[in-house]
């Protein structure tokens, strides 16, 4: 089809970023390169050194990248790039994809002036790279709160860490990382205010488990709605809206955010 | 697992009499109707309050005789066992007390000293006079933890991470749910911009709130006496954000009071590779035990679970059967160096938390 974005991905991003089902996914738009052709779309793993990658992509005439779970690193001569060439790139993070933090966001921001604390535990494998789980863990909290302030580590070692901060209205923040096999990986969120709060439970992206958001006032507890698409797809979503439309996304911007809040603490 | 009670069936040929010092919210919300479930071995034979008028109208509820000196329910033949639900300041002497007296069991409301001297004199006592004590940390009686105790096989050697989280709306919420409660304390508004204030909050929910759950923790950090607290942080209008180490394990402790409807309480002990949840009922209402889950797991898609609870009574309950047992002579009572030590574990991480609070609220200031 003409209107069809042609893909190429790395093994490492097919294996990471589950690429092949999110593509297949989204017929209409994407769809697999044919043998000797330039893909339109790049799909690369963010591993280090994935800054540079994706600069080779947009010289070899790349209209959209997708960076699938980036380690933090400059990517100043990226963006540059990017907008020196109308490519759209777009970050696929492990649980800060995930669509239903949107809901979430808005849930949040309704009630952050009144916040007494925020208290969030992410959970991974045993053996995972802490400072990969911060990182991942991290990015997620900073889509749905904001930037935080006065972060630093309280500890950390191998079988995770303790991160505090504050949020906007002086709020304790803390963030725990626990490496364990017996329990089930993700994000949990529980922000609370001086009546309810909001509750957020948010799954690996291995399959369209929906995010379970809940905000709980006076009244009792409203679930919002369940969005059955993973942060993968959510990603590839993303960046067909974005050449749809000629717009460029904010991702490395906030991403360099991330970065220097990720800097402070290692 | 059975959805029925474990508790050991009992047997008196007369109902045990019980004696309480302090007739406040948790003598009417919590003790009196947890006694009105045991009717057939424990009955409340005497109530001393230091507000006659409220000993009265209390003690008028069961049929209790009632008064204002401590004395008068220490010498009353009827009283077996004594219960103390007084301030905290008050616990040690009148433990000390009662075990004079010679009764067959004392329960001390959490916490049963305010200072390791305290205790040492507590123990001193109960050695010399052979009285069984028991302190109110209700969850160490509740069957839902009971139950996980007899079947986390090697969980205590292996954890790293313990967690403690505690959500909860004012105690008036579910005092109301429980009974008709006669004088509740004034409430007060803080300054929170005063240093003293902070540290005097956080010290309360030390002694007040975690205390329920660190006997819990104890025993899941075999090197309690190795300490060092990471970070302290006061939750507005109550509860705390602190972080810990005993030896090589992880504590996290975290606690909100608000007007929040939805209660949360939830203990965590977690290793590489397997894990023990505990999500208690709320204190007051008996809304049953807790729910235990032990999960093992050898990687992130290969877990099991095991279920324990709910049961049908409460650790407040659970604490009371345990009383009548212990005042029978039917059961051994627990070795008072492990009080000892809970309280001793509490008192280290309070004054460590006030330290790094105010260390912190300094800090804050420059």
């Amino acid at each position: 089809m003409s209107n069809q974005y042609t893909v190429t991905a790395t093994p490492q991003a097919e294996s990471s970023g589950s690429v092949a089902l999110a593509v297949a996914s989204l017929p209409a738009t994407f769809g697999p390169v044919a043998a000797g052709e330039a893909a339109r779309i790049s799909a690369l793993d963010g591993a280090p050194g994935w800054a540079a990658e994706a600069i080779k992509a947009i010289d070899a005439g790349a209209s959209g990248i997708v960076v699938v779970n980036p380690v933090p690193e400059n990517t100043a001569a990226l963006r540059d790039a990017a907008e020196a060439s109308g490519t759209a790139v777009v970050l696929d993070r492990r649980w800060a994809s995930n669509p239903g933090l949107a809901g979430a966001e808005e849930a949040v921001r309704t009630v952050a002036g009144r916040a007494t604390m925020l208290d969030t535990v992410a959970t991974a494998a045993a053996g995972t790279d802490p400072q990969r789980l911060l990182t991942d863990h991290l990015a997620a909290v900073v889509r749905v709160t904001g930037e935080l302030n006065a972060i630093r580590v309280v500890r950390r070692g191998a079988h995770g860490y303790t991160v505090c901060a504050r949020l906007a209205n002086g709020a304790p923040v803390s963030l725990q990382g626990v490496l364990s096999d017996a329990r089930r990986p993700g994000v949990d969120f529980r922000l609370y205010t001086d009546d309810g709060g909001v509750s957020i439970a948010v799954p690996e992206p291995f399959a369209a488990w929906p995010a379970e958001v809940r905000a709980t006032g006076p009244q009792g507890e409203l679930l919002l709605p369940t969005l059955y698409e993973s942060a993968h797809r959510t990603t590839w979503r993303r960046l067909k809206e974005h050449l749809d439309a000629g717009t460029h996304p904010s991702d490395l911007a906030r991403f360099a955010r991330l970065t220097e809040s990720i800097a402070i603490l290692s | 697992m059975s959805s029925h009670s474990q508790a050991t069936p009992l047997s008196s040929p007369e109902p045990l009499g019980v004696g309480i010092l302090g007739a406040g919210p948790v003598t009417q919300a919590i003790h009196l109707p947890s006694l009105a479930r045991l009717r057939n071995i424990l009955e409340v034979r005497h109530i001393m309050d230091v507000d006659a008028a409220v000993a009265e109208a209390v003690a008028a509820r069961v049929g209790a005789t009632h008064g204002t000196s401590m004395d008068a329910l220490l010498g009353d033949p009827g009283v077996d066992i004594v219960a103390i639900c007084s301030p905290h300041q008050f616990h040690a002497d009148q433990v000390i007390a009662a075990c004079r007296a010679g009764k067959k069991a004392v329960l001390c409301e959490k916490p049963f000293a305010m200072s390791g001297d305290e205790a040492a004199r507590i123990s001193a006592v109960s050695e010399e006079t052979g009285v069984p004590i028991i302190v109110g940390a209700m969850h160490t009686f509740d069957p839902g933890w009971l139950a996980a105790e007899a079947n986390w096989g090697d969980l205590p050697e292996n954890v790293h991470t313990i967690r403690s989280s505690i959500i909860l709306p004012p105690n008036a919420r579910f005092e109301d749910f429980a009974t008709e409660i006669i004088t509740r304390p004034a409430g007060g508004t803080p300054d929170y911009s005063d240093v003293e204030v902070i540290k005097g909050a956080l010290r309360g929910g030390i002694m007040g709130l975690a205390i329920h759950d660190l006997p819990l923790v104890r025993r899941f950090a075999p090197d309690f006496e190795d300490i060092e607290v990471l970070q302290a942080r006061h939750v507005r209008p109550f509860g705390y954000v602190i972080s810990l180490r005993a030896g090589d394990r992880t504590i996290e402790l975290r606690a909100a009071m608000n007007k929040t409807w939805k209660p949360e309480w939830v203990f965590e002990a977690i290793s590489d590779d397997a894990t023990l949840r505990i999500d208690f009922t709320p204190s007051y209402v008996q809304a049953g035990s807790a729910v235990a889950t032990i999960t093992s797991g050898t990687g992130t898609r290969d877990t099991k679970s095991t279920t324990f609870g709910p049961f049908e009574h409460n650790g407040y309950e659970g604490e009371w059967r345990e009383l009548a047992q212990l005042a029978l002579g039917t059961k051994q009572p627990p070795p008072t160096e492990s009080l000892i030590n809970d309280l001793t574990f509490a008192i280290a991480i309070a004054d460590a938390t006030v330290d790094e609070a105010a260390a912190e609220f300094a800090g804050a200031r420059q």
